[in-house]
């Protein structure tokens, strides 16, 4: 019925296209094409801001401030700074939202650092070994980052491996590429020893076992990284001001 | 009886609706891009940098597909695209849940990480679903009353 109703109606437009046709007149047949060209031009116009988002960001992302504080370890536990407020941030170097936490916070971290505003003891993590094929990465990062204190290098070195921080499920950083960014940062002693030879490993896999059965450092009972420590409970990293908040509340 | 002017009605009010949907999504990440990032991310689907790159087009693509479907402009393409994209998202939430990741889908603004039993995966697939029938409607029936798509046409009846 639908369908006859349909046909019979198509047939009376092909009949009144013909009439006008050989009246001489050209039906217009622009409308869709006009649609079209506008759909394009909309989405077109979409792409090229998204386009503009991601220049602005990775132009941002070059600038970061060069840290000048102080580091010492005790076992996988770096202490940073001489600041007053102190905070606990655990990390696992390959974690993607460790990554985007120091894109968002490494430099105003850094700044409260240098400023002597600010103490963080830095809590060396690997929890994410087995999602790097092979197994691991968190682990060796995490050891070199420990042999970067010892070598002087610890607060460049940290930036460095989160800006070179790899994929879940990929490789990751080889010994030797861990081992020459801290050539390139003027480590001192044997720091290709401490590397190669996992020194810090049994070290940071006590403190991620404690970091883990931390109910501070837990969220709904499971610990995930980053997670944020100011007197002895977890700050809430949605709030953007949690840093200022710690450190006007001195 | 004419049944043409309600069915016009109904398909209006769907493409009012499914504009404001991509509109209202598409203006909260486009706030916080920031944040979309996170919450793209989130779905351990894609590679760093391409996460990087829908993070940034997607706001802005949900906000041309609002304005688009607005205005009443290539209603059928536009309504496939937006059934397309929210296929993605329902692919997107299904594999996180099937996966037993815990996130938020960002489909408002929002999302990343969320604590296992602060998961809504049903609710938000159901609603995704919702919908995917406006935009069904609007590809199977684009003719729609205060379009633009109208006006083109209406010099050849």
């Amino acid at each position: 019925m639908g369908g006859a109703s349909r046909n019979e109606r198509k047939r009376r437009q092909e009949a009144a296209a013909q009439r006008l046709a050989s009246a001489g007149i050209q039906v217009p047949q622009r409308a869709n094409n006009t649609s079209l060209i506008i759909v394009v031009a909309v989405v077109v116009a979409a792409v090229l801001a998204g386009g503009v988002v991601l220049y602005l960001r990775n132009a941002g992302t070059v600038a970061t401030v060069t840290p000048a504080y102080a580091a010492t370890s005790s076992g996988a536990v770096v202490t940073a700074g001489s600041g007053k407020p102190t905070i606990d941030v655990y990390e696992d170097f390959l974690c993607p939202n460790c990554e985007i936490f120091e894109k968002a916070y490494g430099n105003e971290i850094v700044s409260a650092l240098n400023d002597g505003k600010l103490t963080v003891r830095f809590h060396s993590i690997a929890i994410l070994d087995k999602r790097s094929s092979p197994a691991g990465y968190s682990t060796r990062a995490a050891n070199a980052a420990l042999c970067a204190v010892p070598a002087g290098t610890y607060p460049a070195y940290h930036q460095k491996l989160f800006a070179s921080q790899p994929s879940e499920g990929s490789a990751g950083l080889t010994d030797d590429q861990l081992v020459e960014f801290g050539s390139q940062l003027g480590a001192k002693g044997d720091f290709a020893g401490c590397v190669k030879g996992a020194k810090n490993a049994a070290a940071v896999t006590a403190e991620t076992q404690k970091a883990v059965a931390n109910p501070a450092a837990q969220t709904n009972g499971v610990f995930g990284t980053p997670t944020v420590i100011a007197n002895g409970t977890q700050v809430n990293l949605n709030n953007t001001n949690w840093l200022k908040d710690i450190l006007a509340a001195g | 009886m004419n049944r043409t002017p309600v069915l016009d009605l109904v398909g209006t009010v769907a493409r009012v609706a499914l504009a404001a949907v991509w509109l209202v999504s598409g203006t909260l990440k486009a706030i916080d891009l920031d944040q979309t990032v996170v919450a793209v991310r989130a779905y351990d689907v894609l590679s760093r940098g391409a996460a990087d790159v829908v993070a940034a087009v997607l706001p802005f693509l949900e906000i041309a597909i609002g304005l688009l479907l607005l205005l009443g402009i290539g209603v059928r393409l536009v309504a496939v695209a937006s059934a397309l994209l929210l296929l993605v998202f329902i692919a997107g939430v299904a594999q996180s849940w099937a996966r037993g990741l815990s996130i938020d889908c960002g489909c408002f603004g929002g999302g990343g990480a969320v604590a296992p039993q602060a998961t809504a995966y049903l609710q938000e697939i159901v609603r995704d679903t919702g919908f995917l029938a406006l935009a069904a409607w609007l590809i199977a029936r684009p003719h729609t009353l205060l379009s633009v798509d109208a006006r083109l046409s209406a010099g050849r009846t």
